[in-house]
């Protein structure tokens, strides 16, 4: 019984992501979609649950939106094209999307 | 059996109009008997700040309209503590009653109970 | 008596404060109905929840609402549809001077 979590706002004029972590279960997931990809410019100084999250294998990202922004960090998220992105959001039991 | 929806209210009651939104979900969606439940999440849970005036921004009143919502049977009513008490809210003076307060470790919890979840 | 008030397309009131008695008979007429002490009991009723809640009642809350406040062999669909024509939520509230209730088909 997971939920996948949708951002899409910058996490450094937001406060989307600090209160997504709060309420992220143990197999819950994390997409990073538009601005909200810039979190991974401050890696590798991630915060810690992000870095939990990563080693889980956890944490998405939209591609596009990373290489429109050059938030590229390969390695620590997993890139999807729009496809797999579909694919990743039937994987979960819901989706909670973050406006 | 319908699907159960949790709806997140994280937005104050006049900064935009997510507050409004997510009210009007939960009231459609009482009206017509879904079992729907309304979590109260960071800057949302100035919405339960007893005696505001919004009629000073000829806004209408998101607060009065919350109280309808055991009339609409929606009794599911949740709000984080870690927010009330970050915003100097006491449990004892919000606007609605029938709130029960959650700690964050339980958040996801109550999220994953549900089928499914909107965040406003 | 014929004040002045305004009514948008459906015929419910404008404006709250436009409402009086007089203006419900009016109505009432336009509709077919004679309003009778059960009605008046129903309207007022109407008229108070607006003020506590800021919204006119779909049906359930209404019925919910009237067999709070009245006891439950007045808060039932079957005693309000027979008062008001089988469609109390929005009826009754254009009776009562309120806007159209949302959420009601």
């Amino acid at each position: 019984m997971a939920t996948l979590h949708l951002l899409s706002q910058s996490p450094f004029t937001n406060t989307q992501l600090k209160s997504c972590l709060r309420l992220l279960g143990d197999t819950d997931g994390l997409m990073l979609c538009g601005d909200a990809v810039y979190v991974l410019n401050s890696a590798p100084e991630l915060a810690p649950e992000l870095q939990v999250l990563a080693a889980k294998g956890a944490l998405y990202a939209l591609e596009e939106d990373q290489i429109a922004r050059n938030c590229i960090q390969e390695g620590v998220v997993q890139s999807l094209n729009y496809a797999q992105f579909v694919a990743l959001c039937c994987q979960y039991d819901r989706v909670n999307s973050w406006v | 059996m319908a699907k159960s929806l949790l709806v997140i209210s994280r937005q104050a009651p006049w900064s935009g109009l997510g507050a409004r939104e997510a009210l009007d979900l939960v009231l459609a969606g009482g009206a017509f008997d879904l079992p729907i439940s309304l979590l109260f999440l960071d800057d949302g849970v100035f919405q339960l700040l007893p005696e505001q005036k919004p009629e000073a921004l000829q806004q209408k009143d998101v607060t009065a309209n919350l109280a309808a919502l055991p009339l609409f049977g929606v009794e599911q009513l949740y709000a984080a503590r870690t927010d009330l008490v970050q915003r100097g809210l006491g449990e004892s003076q919000l606007a609605l009653e029938s709130v029960r307060i959650l700690e964050d470790g339980a958040l996801a919890d109550l999220i994953n109970r549900h089928d499914q979840v909107m965040t406003f | 008596m014929s004040t002045e008030y305004r009514r948008d397309a459906e015929g419910y009131l404008m404006d709250l404060e436009a409402w009086s008695e007089s203006v419900a008979e009016v109505i009432a007429q336009e509709e077919g109905l004679v309003l009778g002490t059960e009605h008046w009991e129903i309207l007022w009723l109407l008229r108070d929840f607006y003020q506590r809640f800021q919204l006119a009642p779909a049906t359930r809350p209404l019925i919910k609402y009237v067999a709070q406040q009245l006891g439950p062999e007045k808060g039932n669909s079957l005693y309000l549809n027979h008062l008001f024509k089988g469609t109390p939520a929005k009826l009754a509230a254009k009776l009562a001077g309120l806007p159209k209730p949302t959420n009601c088909i």
